[in-house]
């Protein structure tokens, strides 16, 4: 494959489970299985959001691929930037720092994320001291580049971040991932806990951003809203697995999961004239140390048959290069939202 | 319409702190009749919270609530002005609970660890009533039934961390229900919650409203709940009601620049992938720093230079139950209904 068409990311069969111990021996009694054979692949320049409940493992995938948290099994392959690809899962500590600089973080809480004893120059310029890259001076006009970019006046650089409100807070950290022209982003609900008219504006500076640098982005996040405007393609999870994968206008226009059906039918419309009658899932989510036989969804799927019982569906193909999970996905004719 | 049974009149809650005061609530009105939902929106620092807390004298300290009137109907028909009460005396303590029910953000913070959810239940029972401990348990198994927790019989002995999220915020709502008041205020009551298990909490809301003919309060900073369950819809910012109406009117005839603002702003599972959103310029002021003159003038598009940051704005009828605090409408002010 050549580099233009090769992923960014490609993940595959990615498992993470955490051990569950007991008693005074601490033997390991049973697994969460936390992420389950996840595979998927990001191009350049792509946005894929990984969607889901809490506890169904997409921040622990987000987590593994970062090399944050180990994971159990499988690959992941990152297009390091001589074009060439190494498998992130398996690379020894000292040469995952190179590989380490080309994907970023950008968290969740913008108040907890920034050392409140740095300046913002610093904090920003950071990760470019951390990797020994050009002298003092270099370094202050990168951290004035970047905050252009992020759209700050450079006069903030001296600043604490305790002056900052939670948007201006989350451009820093933006500046700061992007300090090392990182080709990959994973950014875990990165706006979830911003005010509605703030959210806007990073939302949309997320988007200029990868159009400018050719950004990849993993998009984690639980606010369907918010995917619809930021991906190029979504991933559900359930219960560690992928249950469904397919391009932003299908999922929302035409899910082909059930799982998927119920949560775009749970999302709250921006419009009293749409009240729209509701699919209420019953119960909750399954435990993961716990999951149940066959589909893991079929204790509380509408539509669950006996095979959905006892035999777990796979992942196969749903025409365009979309993925889905489900036994009876072809015969059913599932809901999703209306323009 | 009928007589509302909770009339909220010029609320004034402030808060004093050495680096001067915050006027968390600056002046809020607002009706609520029973079987319909008010839903108060708003981002942080809006007041939203606090206006909650003032109807029941909860605001804690340094904040005071410090002029207004919240009239509430009780259930004998009388009308008292609950800002005019002791914090700390009879009526108000018989009110909280017992007139109005009070639904918090966090379940986990609002429940006790230390007791079981059938012990919490049965005081508040008791509490309101003259029931004797067998009575209230069967009642405490009853009201868990009624918010459709499984196996009440068996859950009423548990802890409130042995529940998941979506279960313990259906206890708060039993809690909140075990005296059987008719005003019930729900204060974020799904932000901490799951899509599927907000969807389902919504419901359990609605479900016992309608049984009850329940007045609801519902604060929320998420428009898409607002637009699901809302009859009347109050708009606060920087602790001003900016404008209030029917549901209707505020999603598709807002006029107050920011509800309109706001809801440009909102992103919507029915918009166009990868599509830019429209963005209210600025952040939301420190509260120490709340702009002079209508507290939304730094951020408006439409801002009247020499009279927006002068004076404060009036409240303009614009249509029956239909009201906006803006200049811009300041000549209708006369010519209202």
């Amino acid at each position: 494959m050549s580099e233009a068409t090769t992923p960014v990311l490609s993940v595959e069969g990615l498992r993470k489970y955490f051990p569950i111990r007991r008693g005074v021996l601490r033997r390991v009694v049973g697994h969460v299985k936390a992420v389950d054979d996840v595979s998927f692949a990001i191009a350049r320049g792509e946005t894929l959001s990984l969607v889901g409940e809490s506890g169904c493992g997409k921040t622990t995938t987000s987590r593994c691929i970062l090399r944050a948290v180990q994971p159990s099994a499988g690959a992941i392959r990152f297009l390091a930037a001589e074009g060439r690809q190494v498998d992130v899962a398996g690379l020894p500590r000292a040469e995952l720092r190179p590989v380490r600089r080309q994907m970023q973080m950008i968290f969740q809480d913008p108040y907890s994320s920034l050392n409140p004893r740095m300046t913002i120059s610093d904090i920003i310029g950071e990760p470019l001291l951390v990797n020994g890259m050009g002298d003092l001076e270099s370094r202050r006009n990168r951290v004035a580049e970047l905050l252009d970019v992020v759209q700050l006046p450079r006069a903030y650089m001296n600043r604490f971040p305790h002056a900052f409100s939670g948007g201006q807070r989350q451009r820093i950290g933006i500046a700061r991932a992007l300090a090392l022209n990182p080709a990959l982003i994973v950014a875990d609900e990165p706006v979830s806990a911003l005010d509605v008219s703030v959210q806007a504006q990073i939302i949309n500076l997320m988007l200029e951003l990868q159009q400018r640098l050719g950004l990849s982005y993993l998009f984690v996040a639980h606010d369907l809203s918010v995917v619809k405007h930021v991906s190029h393609r979504v991933a559900v999870m359930y219960v560690g697995r992928i249950v469904e994968v397919a391009d932003t206008r299908t999922i929302f226009a035409k899910p082909r999961h059930p799982y998927t059906e119920a949560l775009l039918s749970a999302v709250p419309v921006p419009d009293p004239r749409k009240r729209a009658s509701r699919i209420v899932l019953e119960g909750e989510v399954a435990d993961p140390s716990n999951v149940p036989a066959g589909c893991a969804f079929h204790p509380r799927c509408p539509y669950a048959t006996d095979p959905c019982r006892s035999e777990r569906p796979e992942l196969r193909d749903a025409g365009g290069g979309n993925l889905v999970a489900c036994h009876r996905a072809d015969e059913l004719a599932l809901r999703g939202v209306a323009a | 319409m009928a007589e509302p049974i909770l009339s909220v009149r010029g609320l004034e809650t402030f808060f004093h702190a050495d680096e001067g005061t915050v006027r968390a609530v600056d002046g809020a009105s607002f009706d609520l009749h029973p079987g319909q939902t008010l839903g108060i929106v708003g981002e942080s620092g809006c007041g939203k919270s606090v206006t909650a807390r003032s109807i029941l004298r909860i605001v804690e300290r340094p904040g005071r609530v410090e002029g207004g009137e919240v009239l509430l109907r009780r259930t004998d028909g009388g009308v008292v002005d609950v800002v005019k009460l002791p914090a700390d005396g009879r009526e108000i303590r018989e009110i909280r609970g017992g007139d109005v029910g009070y639904v918090f953000q966090e379940p986990m913070s609002s429940l006790s660890a230390y007791h079981t959810i059938g012990n919490q239940l049965v005081e508040a029972v008791r509490l309101h009533s003259s029931a004797n401990k067998d009575e209230a348990r069967a009642r405490a198994i009853e009201l868990l039934r009624m918010v459709g927790i499984p196996r009440p019989e068996q859950r009423v002995d548990s802890y409130s961390f042995e529940l998941s999220g979506g279960l313990r915020q259906r206890v708060m709502i039993a809690l909140a229900l075990a005296a059987e008041p008719r005003v019930l205020i729900a204060d974020e009551p799904t932000t901490a919650l799951d899509v599927t298990t907000q969807a389902q909490i919504l419901d359990l809301i609605r479900r016992i409203q309608r049984e009850r003919d329940l007045a609801v309060i519902l604060i929320t900073h998420d428009m898409g709940v607002i637009a699901e369950m809302a009859d009347t819809v109050a708009v606060m910012y920087l602790g001003k009601v900016v404008e209030t109406g029917p549901v209707d009117a505020i999603f598709h005839a807002p006029r107050h620049p920011y509800t309109q603002s706001l809801l440009r702003s909102i992103p919507s599972v029915l918009a166009e992938p990868l599509s830019r959103l429209a963005t209210i310029s600025g952040s939301i002021p420190h509260p120490f720093a709340r702009p002079p003159g209508c507290p939304f003038h730094p951020r408006c598009d439409r801002h009247i230079r020499g009279t927006c940051e002068a004076g404060t704005p009036p409240v303009v009828q614009l249509a029956p139950g239909h009201e906006a605090r803006c200049f811009l409408y300041a000549d209708q002010a006369g010519g209202a209904p």
